[in-house]
């Protein structure tokens, strides 16, 4: 029996580690910056195992019974440590307030264990030996877990299946005891169901694990999700609430079904209203086809040439029927054709003319999307337009990222375009900003399409206001060879986003 | 009286434990060992080329019928093709090149696979000086230089300008933007740092008395000045010493510098080399900042398409030239055909010698005297990667240039960083890792004898250390071993007697190469072929 003992002395102090190592590991992935993690998690684990040793004088009797209790619990609440964490990621306000309570729960239950377990051998052995071979046996046993840990369970298992394992060890040295002292233990059935239960819930976990995980990501969004797909460029990810379908690149809002009227009209008719001649359109991004479905309110326009990165997305939003009413099926339209390409390269090769191009590309938030707007896609662009042509370009908050808006502006006027900025409110986004770059002079429209819910001659005449706070501090022109773009969008947006 | 637990008994518990943990690591890799990545060792034609100095094609019987042509050009790396692109622009079309590979360009060749082109050497031209006349009359030609803005500054085409994020070093743990080390560093440190480019400053700006500037590109229109042509006959190094210079992450740095430029530490290049690195380049653009470059996947194989296709018919490719002889109002020109293992002879008025000058004594008949004077060629190995996914390490994206500031590595560089595509799918990166620990011929040999596999080890091993992980988004690794990849402007070179000497002709052979201005770059090896082409064309006037 002693050595069946000191054995749960090396398996506890093993899960014990083991747990501790997850929650860092778990922190660093989350939150960033492991150093800070791992110091911050092994000082509140190990002040709390000093908690749990100093309560462990205040149990008197009952001894097998609350080592046996602790141990169900540790199981329970170690084994889902890592599962909890990723799950209540997006759920809690505060997610450190959550990591450090259960790192400090599951510290001080293994700060209970080891001077119970010595309570429990006193009688069986010597003092000497008793402090000599409990604390070898822990201390072997924390080093099985630093090897463990990344050599075989971090690649192998991943943490969320090693938590729920090292979970089912606790519960397992639980149900060993009890058989060990089951003359001296009172409510023996019901101890047993209980590390059953426990165990089965652990058990569950392991298996169904990877829906778990995904089931972790569909809690980020408030809305059920009806479609998620990876395509070798994005994640696409739709979700409906019945009233309101939205669509999620990369985890980014890209339309509301209840207001992106607001957002394709201004980006659309405030520029296409004012065309004289209007006969062939080029629309880059967008694959959605909201702004072809817009465009498609002009019967002057012969053709429409969309160009669109993405199969998948320009597909869905053809066929399925749920998607293609939002657009009005204007993708299948006879009037366009969809080419699949990258939008710079495409241009290079480009040998048509266009009277009008529309710009939708996401947000610059990264370096690739940035070259999307930089001066030499704009001359790039420019050649393939006729000589009284004109842009749109959707181009950011100018509330939340003005000096970005500008710089979207300044770039479009330094490759040679005459510029007027204008911005929208749609509710889901905020205040929306765009500019029109034209080759000739502009005089906004006097007549606009019938049937629009948005825009009309008064509210875009609103549009070309901007109030103090939307005005640049700097000037900078967006250039392949030095990215501004992105460096202002990053920073303005990073800024919002600490702030919230 | 429990049982007591032996000594022994506790250590074979341990001693067990800890095995079962590692030997259930070992089989379980052993079990899912990995594919090993597929490696592929490709090179300069060294078999043919020892051949060639061993004298064993020279049974090989000579077709009846000799070639004829004014100027032969032997060798079609930047020197060769510029010489060929001076000539025809001149008005003299008669010429053939002969290069030894089946494809041209030198150190500047280039490779492709169905994701990117990349390099195979050089890989980048800084913005050319206002000195540097030729390069600004390519640049123009290709429209790399695309006019002039109303200050008279050049407009350079931004797609060829290296993009932006262009640098990033991984120092203590973790990367930061641009070369120039700035995490970690001591007050000392950072005053020393600015000092020193403090000097770089006023030595750009710098003329001698002759009124030329301190360091031209190319450097033999710098100024020969006695206060700025000293400073050949000391090593980089000893100037740092002399000028109070100690502080470890500039010498790093610095060091980097000359690796990367000239293959050779600050110890073995002189100071005059190491300061020209710096204060040589004056390049200003009216849409780019100073010490920008221009670059292209294929790297300098982009410039050497454009010249190919400019000498087109006229470029005879693996041709190993085996014998030059000087004859009256001439040369015989012998050459090995490898594709079809037959010998031909060119009979011309002119040779311009465009190989590093190393193979002059092999080839060129009665020429073994005048080999006293060759300079030093730094060995270095270049291998080309596909990785389907670099992780993301920390806040500093993935640039062009990567550098880890413990590897004795110069890094990688990532080939299809000027692509403007939003696709993020596998990237092919060119390493770069010039042997220079070592004397040049003990790392020559180390070079040619590792295995591909040794090799790919530790490339592999390198990138780790930067990227944990890397390993198992390895597709493909290709390597190029450059036995003799670039001269080094070693102490003495550049403004002592060798050099002078290997500017001389031998009889109506003219020479080009980048190994005649002490340092393998575009502009000086685009200068040298200029220089040699103009030399022949002078002689063609005046006889």
């Amino acid at each position: 029996m002693t050595y069946a003992l000191l054995i749960t002395a090396f398996v506890i102090s093993t899960c014990g580690l083991v747990y501790e190592l997850i929650a860092g590991t778990v922190a660093s992935y989350l939150l960033g910056d492991s150093v800070t993690q791992f110091s911050t998690v092994i000082g509140v684990y190990l002040f709390s195992m000093g908690i749990g040793s100093f309560l462990s004088k205040y149990i008197k009797k009952n001894l097998v019974l609350t080592f046996i209790r602790v141990e169900l619990l540790v199981g329970a609440v170690g084994g889902s440590s890592a599962a909890l964490l990723f799950l209540l990621f997006n759920q809690v306000e505060s997610f450190r307030v959550l990591l450090y309570c259960i790192v400090a729960v599951i510290g001080i239950l293994i700060g209970l264990e080891i001077p119970l377990l010595m309570r429990i051998l006193k009688e069986r052995l010597d003092f000497t030996e008793l402090v000599s071979k409990v604390f070898t046996f822990d201390y072997v046993g924390a080093l099985i877990a630093s090897l463990l840990f990344p050599l075989v369970l971090v690649p192998h298992l991943g943490l969320v299946r090693s938590s729920f394992l090292f979970g089912l060890l606790n519960t397992m040295v639980a149900v060993w005891t009890i058989r060990l002292f089951k003359s001296e233990l009172p409510w023996l059935s019901l101890l047993y169901s209980f590390a059953i239960a426990v165990a089965g819930v652990l058990v569950c976990g392991f298996v169904f694990s990877e829906q778990l995980t995904s089931w972790a990501e569909s809690t980020a969004y408030p809305d059920p999700i009806i479609l998620s797909t990876s395509t070798p460029y994005q994640r696409i990810l739709i979700t409906n609430s019945g009233k309101d379908i939205r669509l999620f690149l990369n985890g980014n809002l890209q339309f509301s079904s209840r207001d992106e009227y607001r957002y394709h009209e201004a980006l659309v008719h405030p520029v296409t209203a004012a065309m004289h001649s209007l006969h062939n359109v080029l629309v880059l991004g967008g694959g959605d086809g909201m702004a072809v479905r817009e465009l498609l309110k002009y019967p002057s326009i012969k053709s429409i040439v969309l160009v669109d990165l993405d199969r998948k997305m320009t597909n869905m939003f053809k066929e399925q029927a749920l998607l293609s009413r939002l657009n009005n099926r204007s993708l299948s339209a006879s009037r366009v054709s969809i080419i699949t390409d990258d939008a710079f390269v495409w241009l290079r090769r480009c040998t048509q003319r266009f009277d009008l191009a529309i710009v939708d590309f996401p947000d610059p938030s990264n370096f690739s999307l940035g070259k999307l707007y930089s001066q030499t896609f704009y001359k790039t662009l420019k050649t393939v337009l006729n000589r009284d042509g004109a842009v749109v370009v959707q181009s950011t908050s100018p509330y939340y990222a003005k000096n970005s808006y500008w710089c979207v502006v300044d770039t479009l006027k330094s490759a040679g375009f005459q510029t007027l900025p204008y911005h929208a409110y749609v509710p889901s986004f905020g205040d929306w900003g765009y500019v029109i770059g034209t080759l000739s002079t502009f005089t906004p429209a006097s007549q606009y399409p019938p049937g629009l819910r948005y825009v009309n001659s008064a509210t875009f005449a609103q549009m070309l206001t901007f109030a103090p706070d939307m005005l640049p501090t700097t000037h900078v022109v967006n250039r392949l060879n030095n990215q501004a773009l992105v460096h202002l969008f990053e920073s303005e947006w990073g800024e919002y986003a600490e702030a919230h | 009286m429990p049982k007591r637990i032996d000594r022994s008994t506790f250590l074979k518990g341990a001693i067990g434990c800890a095995a079962a943990v590692v030997s259930a690591e070992i089989s379980y890799r052993w079990l899912r060992q990995p594919e090993p990545i597929p490696g592929q060792l490709r090179g300069p034609s060294v078999a043919l080329g020892h051949r060639l100095r061993d004298g064993e094609l020279a049974d090989i019987p000579v077709e009846s019928e000799p070639l004829r042509s004014t100027v032969v050009i032997v060798g079609g790396g930047i020197a060769g093709l510029s010489a060929a692109w001076w000539l025809d622009k001149q008005g003299c079309s008669d010429y053939v090149l002969l290069e030894l590979e089946d494809e041209v360009g030198g150190n500047s060749c280039s490779g492709a696979n169905s994701i990117s082109k990349y390099p195979w050497g050089a890989h980048y031209v800084p913005l050319a000086n206002s000195e540097s006349r030729y390069v600004h009359m390519l640049f123009e030609e290709l429209r790399i230089i695309q006019g002039h803005n109303s200050s008279g500054l050049p407009v350079y085409n931004e797609l060829y300008l290296c993009h932006e994020p262009q640098e990033r070093l991984f120092k203590d743990g973790a990367f930061q933007e641009g070369m120039v080390p700035r995490r970690g560093l001591q007050g000392e440190d950072k005053k020393q740092i600015a000092r020193f480019f403090e000097i770089i400053k006023s030595f750009r700006q710098a003329t001698g008395a002759d009124g030329k500037p301190a360091f031209a590109i190319p450097l033999d229109l710098s100024s020969g000045d006695e206060q700025w042509i000293q400073l050949d006959n000391l090593s980089f190094s000893q100037w740092l010493q002399d000028n109070k210079f100690d502080a470890k992450p500039l010498f790093w740095y610095l060091n980097y510098c000359c690796r990367d430029d000239y293959g050779s530490t600050i110890e073995r290049v002189s100071a005059w080399a190491g300061l020209h690195y710096f204060a040589g380049r004056r390049g200003v653009a009216a849409n780019a900042e100073l010490n920008s470059v221009v670059t292209w996947p294929e790297g300098n194989g982009f410039l050497v398409e454009k010249l190919k296709e400019q000498a087109n018919g006229r470029v005879i490719a693996s041709a190993a030239v085996t014998k030059i002889e000087t004859v009256d109002g001439g040369a015989v020109i012998t050459y090995f055909d490898s594709k079809t293992n037959r010998q031909h002879v060119v009979n011309s008025k002119y040779v311009i010698f465009a190989t590093p000058r190393f193979l002059a004594p092999h080839i060129i008949a009665g020429y073994s005297a005048e080999a006293a004077h060759h300079p030093c060629y730094a060995p270095w190995m270049v291998a080309n990667i596909i990785i389907k996914h670099i992780p993301a390490s920390g806040t500093v994206s993935l640039c062009w240039d990567n550098v880890s500031y413990t590897s004795k590595s110069l890094g990688y560089v990532v080939a299809n960083h000027q692509d403007i595509t939003t696709r993020e799918g596998e990237k092919v990166v060119t390493y770069y890792y010039p042997l220079s620990d070592e004397d040049p011929v003990a790392a020559r040999r180390r070079l040619l004898s590792m295995s591909g596999h040794k090799w790919s080890e530790f490339i592999v091993e390198d990138l780790t250390s930067m990227h944990p992980g890397i390993d198992s988004e390895i597709l493909s690794i290709e390597f190029c071993p450059w036995g003799h990849g670039m001269v080094s402007p070693t102490v003495g070179f550049i403004w002592g007697q060798g050099r002078s000497s290997m500017k001389k002709n031998y009889g109506n052979i003219f020479f080009a190469n980048s190994d005649m201005s002490g340092m393998s770059n575009f502009e000086e090896a685009q200068y040298q072929g200029i220089t040699a082409a103009s030399n022949v064309l002078e002689q063609l006037t005046t006889t």
